[in-house]
């Protein structure tokens, strides 16, 4: 064997090892996010579990409880961000990445019918929102409005935003969706109660919510 | 095929190229290869500097070459006029009287007929190619010469640096000088050398008498050389302690013209003229350098084409959705902060193999400057080169890759 071909030889498995190397660290990392997510995912839904039971502990006078609702929502906030990161890493069709949103889906609708419960029964002044997205190519402001609510959530603390993948395989959310008659035109926004579809600019967004929303602006609450 | 599956082949066939040029370094025979010394033997040597409008830089680039340490009566420097337009001629007349020094006054026929009439009028057994604008440093000839040792060699080079390079255009071309100084180490050290630049060279006058002179060589002629003299089997040598400084394209258009000449020059060259050498009998030169050297402008096209379009999708798609939200908030601190985490880590497999191509493309350059001892400033040529080389090489692979498809021929340089 000549000696450029057992370098050319040599090249091939040091390019091969290089390369081997770097899709498992990517593929390493991408795990790691994957069982950060499922640990938080599980911490979380024990704390929901905790929580609900603590206000049909409490059926009399739940306000008192009320306090723990706002780091839950907070966390909750928290991982719906590294969930988006990791579904525009991994991809929308990854297994992994849509078993997670299912996951997550449900702990936003059993936040969210705590909020609302809490909303009724102590007066807060809470607005929420339920926001429809798809990942599809038709839904082409879905990105805009998804970034609009985020902003609208980190700097006013009294509005709530659940965000849903409007197409996810998740029982519950279909029946949220059939209860609120969501229709198909998205991106679409539930704003106490009301159901309006489409996103044009921030400034029509918030026409959308009730009077005085916008009266205070710090932020802290459950978001997209 | 998408445009980045192609990519990613491309940038794995450039880590191949780049692991195996490592390898080749590190081989032996390029490990022995450099450290010969300096050889004893003083044949006589005639170099032949051709000149056309060389007026600013041919009386520095004579009284460097005066300054090679050699036996004076063993040095002949034959400089040719090739029809001038400017003072070229009345310039070399300051040395019309040096007896080691042979003026020639020629009408404009090339290059290479400059170098024809230099080499006729010599019987020098070993001649050179120096080129107006270069400065040859002292022991450049006696480390070079050691080459010539072998009987099979037929050429030999020595490293090329960037002399005094200003801006970020002449640090970007002294960077890419330096990792040329690894490649023709490696490449000659596996005999796969498929030019013998033309800034200096030194060639073995019998073989030049069996294979012919200099030829217009799709106006390469230095590269046309030594795939005439790979044809014929005979080796191509290195010495790449051995130095010679050049001056680098100060501006963009005048760079254009220069490696849109070399890029079709290969081209043409390869595809036309020297096609048998592409064949597994010509070693690994027929079989992988000159192959590589032929997809090359598609990788660079390829790999530079998806990373700008990754890039400027992002900003597009980030400028989009953010339109309407008060600029503030995009660099509100805590929500940064909040991202500074190994959670949020960009890393791609694109992204990976992009930086450890860029790291193998920076350790040649120091191991380039490390073995020829190059005047050069690293870190800053290395910015400069990372900065500047993925946006002005596809242009002009772009053009050159354009002319040989349209059969376009341009001129030397802007006059």
């Amino acid at each position: 064997m000549s000696l450029a071909t057992r370098n050319v030889l040599i090249a091939l498995c040091i390019t091969i090892a290089i390369g081997a190397s770097v899709i498992y660290s990517v593929n390493y990392l991408n795990s790691l996010r994957i069982k950060d997510l499922n640990s938080t995912q599980q911490k979380l839904s024990v704390d929901t579990l905790s929580l609900e039971t603590q206000i049909s502990l409490l059926e009399s006078s739940p306000c008192s409880i009320i306090s723990h609702t706002s780091e839950l929502t907070s966390e909750l906030d928290d991982l719906g961000k590294r969930l988006s990161y990791t579904e525009s890493q991994l991809g929308s069709n990854d297994s992994q990445v849509i078993l997670l949103k299912q996951q997550y889906s449900l702990l936003e609708i059993r936040d969210y019918l705590v909020t609302e419960k809490f909303s009724e029964t102590c007066h807060t002044n809470q607005v929420t929102v339920l926001y429809f997205y798809s990942n599809d190519k038709n839904c082409a402001d879905c990105d805009k409005a998804g970034y609009a609510l985020s902003y609208l959530h980190d700097a006013y603390p009294n509005i709530r935003v659940y965000s849903f993948d409007y197409n996810l395989d998740l029982g519950a959310l279909k029946t949220l969706i059939s209860l609120e008659k969501v229709g198909s035109g998205l991106p679409a926004f539930v704003i106490n109660n009301k159901v309006s579809y489409g996103f044009t600019d921030l400034d029509t967004l918030k026409t959308l919510f009730p009077k005085g929303t916008f009266a205070t602006s710090t932020a802290t609450t459950t978001g997209h | 095929m998408s445009g980045a599956l192609l990519a990613y082949i491309f940038i794995f066939l450039g880590i191949f190229f780049e692991s195996f040029m490592l390898v080749t370094f590190l081989s032996k025979p390029a490990r022995t290869a450099r450290a010969r010394p300096t050889t004893t033997k003083t044949p006589h040597v005639a170099l032949i500097i051709p000149c056309y409008n060389e007026e600013d830089t041919v009386e520095l680039s004579i009284k460097a070459a005066l300054r090679v340490d050699y036996p004076a009566d063993k040095f002949q420097l034959v400089v040719v006029n090739d029809g001038s337009k400017d003072k070229t001629w009345e310039i070399m007349q300051k040395f019309k009287d040096h007896p080691q020094i042979l003026l020639i006054n020629q009408k404009n026929g090339g290059k290479h007929t400059a170098l024809n009439a230099g080499i006729a009028a010599t019987t020098a057994e070993i001649v050179g190619c120096l080129d107006a604008d270069t400065v040859l440093e002292p022991d450049a000839l006696k480390r070079t010469l050691v080459c010539f040792d072998k009987p099979n060699v037929a050429a030999a080079m020595s490293s090329i640096s960037i002399r005094t390079p200003r801006g970020l255009l002449e640090r970007m071309q002294s960077a890419e000088y330096t990792v040329g100084i690894f490649y023709r180490h490696a490449l000659s050290s596996i005999n796969a050398m498929y030019v013998t630049p033309g800034p200096f060279s030194l060639y073995r006058r019998s073989v030049l008498e069996k294979v012919g002179g200099f030829v217009y060589g799709q106006q390469t002629e230095d590269m046309e050389m030594a795939l005439r003299l790979q044809r014929e089997g005979y080796e191509i040598d290195n010495m790449p302690r051995a130095l010679v400084t050049t001056h680098a394209m100060d501006t963009l258009p005048k760079l254009m013209r220069q490696r849109m000449r070399w890029t079709s020059g290969f081209f043409r060259n390869v595809l036309f003229d020297y096609r048998d050498l592409l064949s597994y009998k010509h070693g690994v030169l027929g079989y992988l350098i000159l192959p590589f050297g032929l997809i090359a402008p598609i990788a660079i096209l390829s790999i530079f084409s998806f990373t700008i379009y990754r890039i400027l999708h992002a900003i597009i798609t980030a400028f989009e959705i953010r339109q309407g939200i008060p600029f503030d908030w995009y660099f509100h601190w805590p929500a940064l902060l909040h991202t500074a985490t190994w959670f949020y880590t960009p890393i791609s497999i694109f992204g990976l193999l992009g930086i450890i191509a860029a790291g193998l493309g920076i350790a040649m350059m120091v191991v380039g400057k490390r073995v020829s001892n190059a005047p050069t400033n690293l870190f800053a040529d290395a910015i400069c080169y990372l900065l500047l080389y993925g946006f002005v090489a596809p242009l002009w692979y772009l053009r050159a890759t354009a002319d040989v498809i349209t059969g376009t021929r341009r001129g030397w340089r802007i006059e």
